[in-house]
């Protein structure tokens, strides 16, 4: 549904994406994450034929993306661009219009739309006297009101309520039964590990994995992570590595990768001497991938590959180099 | 061929519904908002009677013969100029602000007929301000313009001119809706003072009366004045009509130009 191939963008000759290429399959919902400044929203912008590339392309649904694919594309933006003075209905009937719908096609979508995000009965209310959950909501509806083929989020829950992301989670879910095709940036880990089927880690312009959780998991040669807060870390970390564990700082706390899941009386024992003020252990999570790849601490695999997981070894070098 | 004929068919229409949205859209805000429609309302109709009563103070003029005098000068020279330059250059500047631009050109929707969209939205605003004055100098006894069709078509190039200028100035001097009042005041002042707008331009020193004839406002009101109040003909105006549709001609270009430009300024912003 998606090609972007060998995109690259500079501004100023600072390069913002740098040979990036990913597919997205029609019906799949992929995650798009990465620190502020990865090149996330510019990727979007690409795609959206806002930006053009300074070299690569893009095909949506097998067209080279110029101005004739906007119709195939819905976009909510990390901002909530609407007329603040017109209702939820004015808003969808001007950008209905835009899109090509009139007369009763056009009545009968944006009803459907309101109803899908769940503003039927604020439909004649002004968009500035609704809250930030609605006005997100509207936005989406916009996005959604000439039944796109892709829709493009951009961090579509930051700033909202935990219910009104569970709404907003339960809608995408629903797009996406219904055949859409979805991308999507956050910085949320969660809201990208329950809802993408592969995700993506952009960095310095570089995608450097992608893959679904699973696959993206066996970046890290560990099972599970434990985590210890203690006043003596320097002992701590000796006396993990004397053990041949790979630590990581996560915050104050130190963590050890545990190769196979070992019992809390076992790692007692292994920090046994050491004075710990708190310590803890879960299974390897999406957390710790993302930091993992955006910190670049992993040792590439010897050879690349590009599926099940690829991980793109001169991508990686090229985002670590531009960061030194 | 057919195909072809249908697409062209099928754009046209899309064309027109686009530019009809967002003329909409436009009248819609304003009405929501209210203040800018009462101050365009307020603002020509006290330069009228001001202008109207001092007016008749000369000796040999009625009520009436002064209000008909002063009312096209105040409709193309005060009423105009506030609302079809000022209102684009406040309708292009909050987009701006707002960011609504980008959500625009994230749609299909054609830049030519966003910039139509905003003159059939400023059109219908000056034409609206034209009945309300001709409503009140009626009320003090003008008579109504004859020649209906070349006081509309001046009306009309008028309004075209100053979209184009409001579009220039916004597109490369407006930066928050706080520069609205100062952009418009700055620049609309002299021209209105030496276009005879508040006065007959007969009381200009000679040097000023040279310089006011390469003002567009001049020859508005100097043509409005003549078809609408001393019911000339077009032979006796043609020279004002001519100026009048070369400066709107290129104020539409300009504005055009500018848009443009500002777009791809505004692009590189949307990183």
């Amino acid at each position: 549904m998606l090609n972007l191939r060998h995109i690259s963008k500079s501004y100023d000759r600072t390069p913002v994406i740098q040979d990036l290429t990913l597919e997205i399959a029609k019906g799949e919902i992929y995650g798009l994450l990465g620190p502020n400044g990865a090149g996330k929203t510019t990727a979007i912008n690409i795609i959206c034929h806002l930006l053009n590339p300074d070299s690569g392309y893009v095909l949506v649904d097998g067209q080279l993306s110029t101005k004739a694919i906007k119709p195939l594309i819905g976009i909510v933006p990390q901002e909530n661009l609407l007329y603040k003075s017109l209702t939820c209905v004015e808003n969808l009937q001007f950008f209905a219009t835009l899109y090509g719908l009139w007369g009763s096609q056009r009545e009968q979508r944006i009803d459907h739309c309101l109803q899908a995000v769940g503003l039927s009965d604020r439909a004649k209310s002004p968009a500035e006297t609704l809250s930030g959950g609605m006005l997100r909501r509207l936005n989406m509806a916009i996005a959604l009101v000439h039944h796109p083929k892709l829709l493009i989020l951009d961090e579509p829950t930051t700033g909202l309520d935990i219910e009104a992301r569970y709404d907003l989670w339960d809608l995408i879910r629903q797009l996406q039964q219904q055949g859409m095709t979805i991308l999507l940036t956050t910085h949320l880990l969660e809201e990208a590990d329950r809802l993408c089927d592969r995700i993506g880690i952009l960095k310095q312009g570089c995608l450097l994995a992608e893959g679904t959780v699973a696959q993206l998991r066996q970046l890290i040669p560990a099972q599970e992570v434990v985590l210890i807060q203690t006043s003596e870390s320097e002992r701590a970390i000796a006396r993990g590595q004397a053990h041949g564990l790979i630590n990581r700082r996560y915050g104050s706390d130190i963590g050890f990768w545990l190769t196979e899941t070992r019992s809390l009386a076992d790692l007692l024992t292994l920090f046994e001497g050491i004075p710990l003020d708190s310590i803890s252990r879960r299974a390897i999570g999406l957390e710790d991938i993302y930091l993992e790849i955006t910190h670049g601490q992993t040792s590439p695999p010897t050879q690349p590959q590009r599926s099940p997981v690829a991980l793109s070894l001169s991508a990686l070098e090229r985002a670590n180099h531009s960061l030194s | 061929m057919r195909e072809f004929a249908s697409e062209r068919r099928q754009a046209g229409l899309q064309y027109g519904r686009e530019t009809l949205a967002v003329g909409q859209r436009i009248l819609i805000e304003l009405i929501r908002r209210q203040r800018s429609l009462i101050a365009w309302a307020i603002f020509p109709i006290s330069i009228l009677l001001l202008n109207g009563f001092i007016m008749a103070q000369a000796p040999s003029q009625t009520l009436g013969q002064a209000f008909q005098q002063v009312a096209p000068s105040t409709l193309v020279g005060v009423a105009l100029f506030f609302s079809c330059m000022g209102g684009p250059i406040a309708t292009v500047i909050a987009e701006r602000e707002h960011q609504t631009f980008r959500r625009l050109f994230m749609s299909p929707l054609s830049g030519l007929a966003y910039f139509s969209g905003i003159f059939v939205a400023y059109g219908a605003i000056g034409i609206g301000q034209g009945l309300l004055v001709y409503l009140v100098a009626t009320c003090f006894g003008a008579a109504l313009p004859t020649a209906l069709g070349l006081g509309i078509a001046i009306l009309l190039l008028s309004i075209a001119a100053y979209v184009g200028v409001g579009f220039t100035v916004a597109a490369h001097l407006g930066r928050s809706t706080d520069d609205v009042g100062a952009l418009v005041s700055a620049f609309g002042v002299p021209l209105l003072m030496l276009g005879g707008a508040f006065f007959p331009t007969k009381l200009l020193p000679d040097q000023l009366l040279q310089l006011a004839k390469f003002n567009p406002i001049y020859h508005m009101t100097k043509a409005m004045v003549a078809v609408a109040a001393n019911g000339q003909s077009f032979e006796q105006v043609k020279n004002h009509v001519l100026f009048l549709s070369g400066f709107a001609l290129l104020a539409l270009s300009v504005g055009w130009w500018s848009y443009c430009h500002m777009l791809r300024a505004e692009r590189s912003l949307w990183r």
